[in-house]
């Protein structure tokens, strides 16, 4: 540590949390009174550092914003009534907070108000408003300090060290989960990603001071690792290998909290910048050029991996290794099973996810070869599934309509099967695609529209492609007990349904409320761990006869 | 600090009328208001007051009441707590996944009918789960 003189909070208040925050903070703290001689204080102390503010007096306050912005040290109100928060916003204090707050609340609007006045001496030159300021601080989500917070409270520590390690933590394909289940869970998987990547660093005794850095509404992290002085810095085969430690961690965590569909969405990548500290380059200039760097080697890494799974699912169509979990669709009132939805997995584990595995195969013009060969297994798999008048859905993309071999079986009645459609594919031809539908629907098939209401297009073009069933999407079944408007949407596609003479299915069923909601609004059909999980088409037949 | 049991609702509108009518139905029926005329001075009384309730008009000048939605649910504090609802005189299907997106939990079109208003608040506020 250095013996520098610590930094002064200046403040009229005596509250015994402040004095805390301040501890928090690692700040002195210099209490004026009466209030009145805080304009001239500040301008007496050289190392103030925040100014806190109680007095109601408007014009005593006005005096001190002045005193204190000519010297950029930003001024905190501590209010006690919403007249306070008005005076806030019209004398432009960069922070203010209800008293009686706890020590951290004070301590977090203190830390935003230096952070605050930090930015705007390397952002924009322009104020922006409050409340976009407040974003580009803390993540709202993950909580983590933004770049321009951590850059303010480790400038010190990095000029001692003289040099910093920047982790770049790409995540991929969390705009997938978004699209799959909604907004709603990402965040939840977002914040289960922060809180196991913090728990993993907090983990490991490193002798280093490590700080996290969330970016606003984007899926990456940052942390900067500066080990302390005396320490070495890791190698790069130590900073591989901590890498994959993290992935490994972070990964068996979501499969814990959020199941194997979710988790086998997930990859994470990391690359890594060694930074120097030099004076002669502008400090924050220095870390975002090492950010930049850290991003590009987190890409590249990226790009290798994406070269390996390639090659691992051409192995997998060469030896045929997919295998197809059933997930049962069941009659909401009986709860018999009504169908069975297949899902084709990869055997390797980086191909386990139907979503990841197509969209490998789609990068590598596979598409064909991928559906054909899960298709195969499905119809082997059904026909020894199904009984009675039990329905094999079938996913299906637009284009293997256009595919010489599909739709040839001869194991199977095509009554019996249903062809998933999903809302989210473009369909180019319109005219064209229908033509094909209904060759199709000639000879017996029926159509599902899946991932239904996802997108803005509203119900005119499902209606376009005349479903049998119509798919709700699973971001309109999530916490569908609490959110009014995804019930009344729901009521409206299941009127809709029923004008069209197609059946609503309700996938995505987690808990019970959702279910019991879902039934109420007269959902004839449903889908979800609740009910039951998807299984291989064995071990489903041996437990439903055992249930019989 | 003077906080009643009564859980309470912050009115955003811009239009004056519209705001004093549904406020007075409100405090008629027992609950505090609150009444903001823009989104920026709807997101200090939102942190100040930490409202049970927000009912949040879509068009308003400056920031439209989807903004101001999306800022509320980003609160790190209160932002998943509290439920909004959002008035609007739009609710065509990509006006109910636009509601959706920014995060809202229920929609009243406009013209506003009262009764329809307090039914929705109410069935909003007995979801809030009560906490310190």
């Amino acid at each position: 540590m250095t013996t520098a003189p610590r930094a002064f909070l200046l403040t009229d208040s005596a509250d015994g949390a402040l004095a805390e925050a301040a501890e928090i903070l690692q700040m002195d703290i210099v209490r004026v009174n009466p209030a009145s001689e805080l304009p001239a204080s500040i301008d007496a102390h050289a190392s103030v550092r925040v100014i806190v503010v109680s007095t109601d007096n408007p014009s005593l306050l006005r005096s001190i914003v002045e005193h204190a912005g000519a010297r950029g040290i930003p001024v905190v109100l501590a209010g006690e009534n919403d007249i306070a928060y008005r005076r806030a916003i019209e004398f432009r204090v960069d922070d203010w907070y209800l008293a009686p707050a706890t020590p951290v609340e004070i301590s977090w609007r203190i830390r935003s108000a230096l952070a605050r006045v930090a930015a705007q001496t390397i952002g924009p030159t322009h104020r922006v408003d409050r409340a976009e300021y407040e974003e580009m601080l803390y993540d709202p989500l993950t909580g983590m300090a933004t770049l321009p917070v951590v850059l303010e409270r480790t400038r010190g520590l990095i000029k001692d060290r003289g040099e910093v390690i920047i982790h770049y933590l790409n995540f991929v394909r969390y705009s997938k989960i978004e699209e799959i289940y909604g907004w709603e869970k990402l965040d939840q998987v977002l914040e289960t990603t922060a809180s196991a990547v913090r728990e993993f660093l907090d983990s490991r005794s490193l002798t280093t001071t490590r700080m996290m850095v969330g970016f606003p509404n984007d899926d990456d992290f940052i942390f900067l690792q500066i080990p302390d002085k005396g320490q070495p810095m890791p190698t790069d085969a130590q900073i591989t290998e901590a890498g994959r430690q993290l992935q490994s961690f972070v990964g068996n965590r979501l499969e814990e909290v959020h199941g194997e569909d979710v988790s086998s969405l997930f990859d994470i990548f990391i690359g890594s910048a060694h930074v120097y500290y030099t004076p002669k380059i502008r400090f924050e200039r220095l870390i975002y050029r090492g950010v930049r760097e850290a991003a590009n080697a987190a890409r590249s890494v990226e790009q290798r991996e994406r070269v390996r799974r390639t090659a691992t699912l051409k192995g997998v169509l060469h030896e045929g290794s997919v295998y197809i979990d059933f997930h049962p669709i069941v009659l909401s009132e009986s709860g018999d099973i009504f169908g069975y939805e297949a899902l084709a997995r990869g055997v390797p584990r980086n191909l386990r996810s139907p979503e990841v595995m197509f969209e490998v195969a789609a990068e590598a013009d596979l598409v064909w070869e991928l559906s054909r060969l899960c298709r195969a297994r499905a119809l082997a798999g059904a026909k020894e599934l199904l009984r009675g008048e039990q329905l094999l859905f079938l996913n299906v993309d637009p284009h293997d309509f256009a595919d010489p071999g599909f739709g040839v079986l001869d194991s199977i009645d095509p009554r019996r099967i249903v062809l998933e459609i999903t809302e989210r594919t473009a369909i180019k031809d319109y005219p064209k695609f229908r033509e094909r539908l209904r060759s199709f629907r000639e000879r017996g098939f029926r159509f599902a529209v899946d991932d239904a209401g996802s997108g803005y297009a509203g119900l005119g073009s499902i209606a376009n492609l005349e479903p049998d069933f119509i798919k709700l999407d699973i971001s309109l079944i999530n916490s569908i007990d609490t959110n009014f408007i995804k019930q009344n949407l729901v009521e409206t596609m299941v009127g809709f349904a029923k004008e069209q003479g197609a059946m609503v299915i309700a996938e995505g069923i987690e808990r019970s409320e959702e279910l019991e909601t879902v039934k109420r609004i007269g959902v004839p059909l449903v889908q979800g761990f609740l009910l039951h999980h998807p299984a291989r088409a064995g071990a489903m037949a041996g437990v439903h006869a055992g249930r019989q | 600090m003077d906080r009643s049991s009564a859980p309470s609702i912050l009115v955003v509108d811009d239009n004056d009328d519209n705001a004093e009518i549904v406020r007075a139905l409100l405090e008629s029926r027992g609950f505090p208001v609150l009444v903001a005329h823009d989104g920026d001075e709807a997101i200090a009384l939102f942190e100040s007051a930490r409202p049970s309730l927000v009912l949040l008009d879509v068009l308003m000048p400056r920031r439209s009441g989807w903004e101001v939605c999306r800022l509320m649910r980003q609160h790190p504090e209160h932002g998943r707590a509290v439920r909004i609802i959002m008035l609007t005189a739009l609710a065509e299907w990509n006006d109910k996944q636009s509601a959706l997106q920014t995060g809202a939990d229920d929609y009243i079109t406009k013209p506003i009918d009262l009764a329809d208003l307090e039914l929705r608040v109410r069935r909003n506020l007995a979801l809030v789960t009560p906490h310190a």
